[in-house]
């Protein structure tokens, strides 16, 4: 399992706590000097002059959520080798959300108040001074073991006689992804007709989404002398294939999408890759260079045991 | 679903295919409305010739078990009756297997069914 442990979710939830704190200790000890509302954004014209503003109370409310929406995120993709990732985040919106308080000390009008962009350089040190405290603290969190899933010797087995020949296929589809993908195609048109011209061209970006959400939203997998192959349903390519030759053995096991893929589609993660539509039952086939391969879908067990007998026949021919 | 085929036994390859797909049918492994591998990649699968996969389609199509449409490959008849209907297409199988190892005729067979209607 490459699940997180409950000590990297702490190390990787700290930083937005410590940051949350200061921002907080530093929001009472100015309350009384901060204008209401405040400057909480600015434009390019005048050298960082504000053009947004948001009340003095609710600022708060706000960059807390944003903390704790941010540390939320982290917590739930976070890797050891991305710990650091964590902190430095922590460290350039906490340090941003100090300045910008700063910024606004003692201003009479909020309209008045300049943010120079020196500002984004010094959210930067303070990501790089975190990012590197997070890298120390790394040291803190074992090392992830690396997968270690059945081999062909002890997964399941098909019993196939010596001149029989057998072949595994089946369709795994997600509906979301459909329905997902379906509307970004749908939107383009929609939007050419709807919108003039210079406006619509988000739409464009319908087709990126689309195209290849359509491609994976139901998938064939096969399990064959060749190997394990998954393609798009309607089409025969692109396609992934894992050459018999490579495999070292298959089991069936649930697999969690975030946690292990960081989410859904074609995932590719350190050791770890996986075409995931949904979480539940999944062919996890394990390679010779200790990687695995995943692809959700039903009746894993069956098509597990016939790549595991495939294995095993070829080892004896 | 699983297909397996055994070259060197004396039932044809078409009819071993379709037996998989009854079978598969008939325990569920396949359900109505569910696509089939198309003929030329499932004989790249087993390495037996397309012509073998599209006789053993043909014959589940006579079954009534799945539909043939240009385009949209093989599927399998929708409806929750197709799994009995696998079965029954077995059984009527082995009997006809059977009649003709006591040296039943056709006819013979079939009066025997007939009367069985009736």
């Amino acid at each position: 399992m490459n699940r997180a442990t409950p000590r990297l979710r702490v190390l990787a939830a700290l930083p937005f706590v410590l940051v949350l704190l200061a921002y907080l200790l530093v929001l009472a000890l100015w309350y009384d000097r901060l204008p209401d509302p405040l400057a909480t954004h600015f434009g390019p014209e005048g050298g960082g002059r504000a053009d947004g503003f948001t009340g003095r109370t609710a600022s708060a409310f706000v960059s807390t959520a944003l903390l704790l929406g941010t540390a939320v995120g982290w917590n739930l993709f976070v890797r050891r080798n991305a710990l650091w990732g964590a902190w430095a985040t922590a460290g350039f919106t906490g340090t941003l959300l100090v300045l910008v308080l700063r910024d606004n000390l003692d201003a009479a009008d909020a309209a008045e108040v300049v943010s120079p962009l020196v500002n984004l350089t010094l959210a930067a040190a303070g990501a790089a001074l975190l990012a590197l405290a997070g890298l120390a603290l790394t040291r803190l969190v074992p090392e992830e073991e690396p997968a270690a899933g059945p081999g062909a010797e002890d997964g399941p087995r098909l019993p196939l006689g010596p001149s029989e020949v057998a072949g595994w296929s089946r369709t795994s589809a997600s509906r979301p992804l459909t329905v997902l993908a379906v509307l970004a195609l749908a939107a383009v048109p929609v939007t050419l007709l709807l919108a003039p011209w210079p406006g619509a061209w988000p739409a464009l970006l319908g087709p990126v989404v689309g195209v290849p959400g359509l491609a994976l939203a139901r998938v064939r997998v096969t399990v064959d002398r060749r190997g394990l192959t998954v393609r798009p349903a309607l089409v025969p390519r692109p396609r992934v294939r894992v050459p018999l030759d490579e495999i070292a053995g298959a089991t069936a096991r649930d697999v969690d999408p975030v946690s292990e893929f960081g989410g859904w589609g074609y995932r590719v993660r350190p050791r770890r890759t996986g075409v995931v539509l949904r979480s539940g039952e999944a062919l996890v086939v394990r390679r010779d260079n200790g990687h695995e391969f995943a692809v959700t879908v039903s009746d894993a067990h069956t098509a597990a045991a016939l790549l595991n007998t495939l294995v095993e026949r070829r080892g004896r021919l | 679903m699983l297909f397996r085929v055994d070259p060197a036994s004396a039932v044809p390859l078409g009819d071993q295919i379709a037996a998989c797909v009854r079978g598969a049918l008939a325990d569920g492994s396949a359900a109505p409305g569910e696509r089939l591998p198309a003929a030329r990649e499932l004989a790249d699968s087993l390495g037996v010739n397309v012509h073998t996969v599209l006789r053993g389609y043909q014959r589940l199509r006579e079954e009534g078990l799945i539909e043939l449409r240009r385009g949209r490959g093989a599927v399998v008849v929708p409806g929750a009756t197709a799994p009995d209907r696998a079965r029954l297409v077995s059984r009527l199988r082995e009997a006809a297997a059977e009649a003709r190892e006591l040296g039943l005729t056709e006819e013979e067979f079939l009066d025997l069914a007939r009367t069985s209607l009736g």
